[in-house]
């Protein structure tokens, strides 16, 4: 989705240059290896509303504010690279489709809180326990059939006469999503041309455990399935992964630069015990993992939450196929086990950079960057993404010490 | 009379091109052609459900 149209009008010379120094940057160091200076590649969702002056409301139903938004942040801030929207729940796409599992901001929630997911009760579940074969035997037919009408409000159930709003929730979620994913292409062309930009990821992917954890059974309803019916739950975890990676290859950056934002949710401690983790989440995901960088195409292996005793496994994956993101792990302990094999980015606390000082901040970096970033493949970034609570002024003190501090 | 056996869908199909043929009675022209929309359009079909699962 990071294409960039044919028709985009050639840049000015300066910005050319100044992309063509970041894209080095940045790729050097996901390859990692040194580049010039340590990249600054924030994840900023609804901190570019406040910065911007919209409400979360306003980003999140109308995607040019968001867009709007980002490149603001990208102008003011030297930053080599951004994801072209971190508010990438566009709720005029849901509202089309009429999914029940989201709370909007400005409608079901304040106007300056940050959309959320509504888990349904687990007896409730968008798929039932005794549903795994029809999953596992046509995954597609299955979301089509059993999922999409019962996680919309429009979309009639199979066999029911169709209805009005039925055929409008596809024709409009269809042509609302082909709207908003082409838009992507001109809003990264005005990041490289109007502040010389990397458009950071490109491409989507989620273990198939967390897919069935998040959209699915529910996070409760898989616990009960992976003692009641585990070969169900390998087994349709093994039918999700070759879906999966065909869509994250799908939207993958044609010239192999950016990676595939892999995003993670249940695959960590204390959600799975270690023996459940091995059993249930890895063994596809690192299949998917594998299978793209064959192809080429690395993944922005985001690990949120406290992934350190998984570390074991992550070094198992091929040499520079992943960037490996930390949020609550030990990021001195992660460079020991993997730094070697991987590049590295984040480790900066999102609650420093919400209630702490700037002072407290560029004290964290400059130990974060003597700490991972000596030998190169270490890339700059919040823990976690950077939501409306973050501070202005810390954002701008992690972003000046990286650029001071973090030369080679 | 036993179903016709349903074919196995691979990724990036919602109807497989083996399905979608049988309805024609014949094509007179270059069927070739009209396969490779076919399966290009489908595919849009398939891209949808499976970002509004991953993406939405």
């Amino acid at each position: 989705m990071s294409a960039e149209p044919t028709s985009a009008k050639p840049m000015p010379a300066k910005m050319e240059r100044l992309y063509t120094e970041r894209l080095q940057r940045y790729v050097t160091a996901m390859r990692n290896e040194k580049p010039d200076r340590v990249p600054i590649r924030p994840f900023v969702a609804e901190f570019t509303a406040v910065y911007a002056g919209y409400t979360c409301q306003e980003v999140t139903q109308d995607y040019e504010n968001a867009f709007a938004a980002a490149r603001k942040c990208a102008a003011d801030f030297d930053w080599d690279a951004v994801v072209a929207n971190m508010v990438y729940g566009w709720s005029g796409l849901t509202q089309a489709i009429g999914l029940k599992y989201y709370a909007v901001p400005g409608v079901d929630l304040p106007p300056n809180t940050g959309f959320q997911y509504l888990e349904p009760p687990q007896e409730n579940a968008w798929m039932q326990p005794d549903e795994y074969d029809q999953l596992i035997e046509d995954p597609t037919g299955y979301l089509f059939g059993v999922w999409l009408p019962r996680v919309s409000n429009d979309v009639s159930p199979m066999g029911q006469p169709t209805t009005y709003r039925n055929n409008l929730s596809f024709l409009k979620g269809g042509m609302a999503m082909w709207q908003y994913f082409n838009a992507f292409g001109p809003q990264v062309a005005r990041l490289r041309s109007e502040s010389g930009t990397v458009s950071a990821i490109s491409g989507i992917l989620k273990a198939p455990f967390d897919i069935i954890a998040d959209k699915l059974r529910g996070y409760k309803g898989l616990c009960m399935d992976m003692f009641r019916c585990p070969d169900r739950v390998v087994a349709a975890c093994e039918a999700l992964a070759p879906h999966l990676l065909h869509i994250a290859a799908g939207g993958a950056d044609p010239d192999r630069n950016v990676p595939v934002g892999l995003w993670m949710h249940r695959g960590c401690v204390p959600f799975l015990s270690p023996d459940q983790f091995e059993k249930f989440y890895w063994p596809t995901l690192k299949q998917i993992i594998e299978e793209l960088w064959q192809r080429g195409i690395q993944t922005l292996f985001y690990a949120e939450g406290e992934w350190n005793p998984n570390l074991k496994y992550i070094a198992e994956l091929p040499e520079r196929s992943i960037v490996y993101h930390v949020d609550r792990g030990d990021i001195l302990e992660v460079h020991r086990a993997i730094g070697h094999r991987f590049c590295i980015s984040g480790g900066i606390p999102n609650d420093l950079l919400a209630f702490g000082t700037a002072a407290e901040v560029r004290d964290c970096c400059k130990r974060v960057i003597d700490g991972v970033a000596g030998d190169g493949g270490y890339i700059m970034d919040a823990s976690a993404i950077m939501q409306d609570d973050t501070k202005v002024d810390n954002v701008r003190a992690m972003t000046d010490v990286t650029r001071e501090y973090g030369v080679y | 009379m036993s179903e016709p056996e349903k074919p196995k869908i691979e990724p990036g199909a919602c109807v497989p091109w083996e399905v979608k043929r049988k309805e024609f009675p014949e094509i007179r022209g270059d069927e070739e052609i009209v396969r490779r929309i076919w399966e290009d359009v489908d595919a849009l079909g398939y891209l949808y459900v499976w970002q509004c699962l991953l993406s939405f």
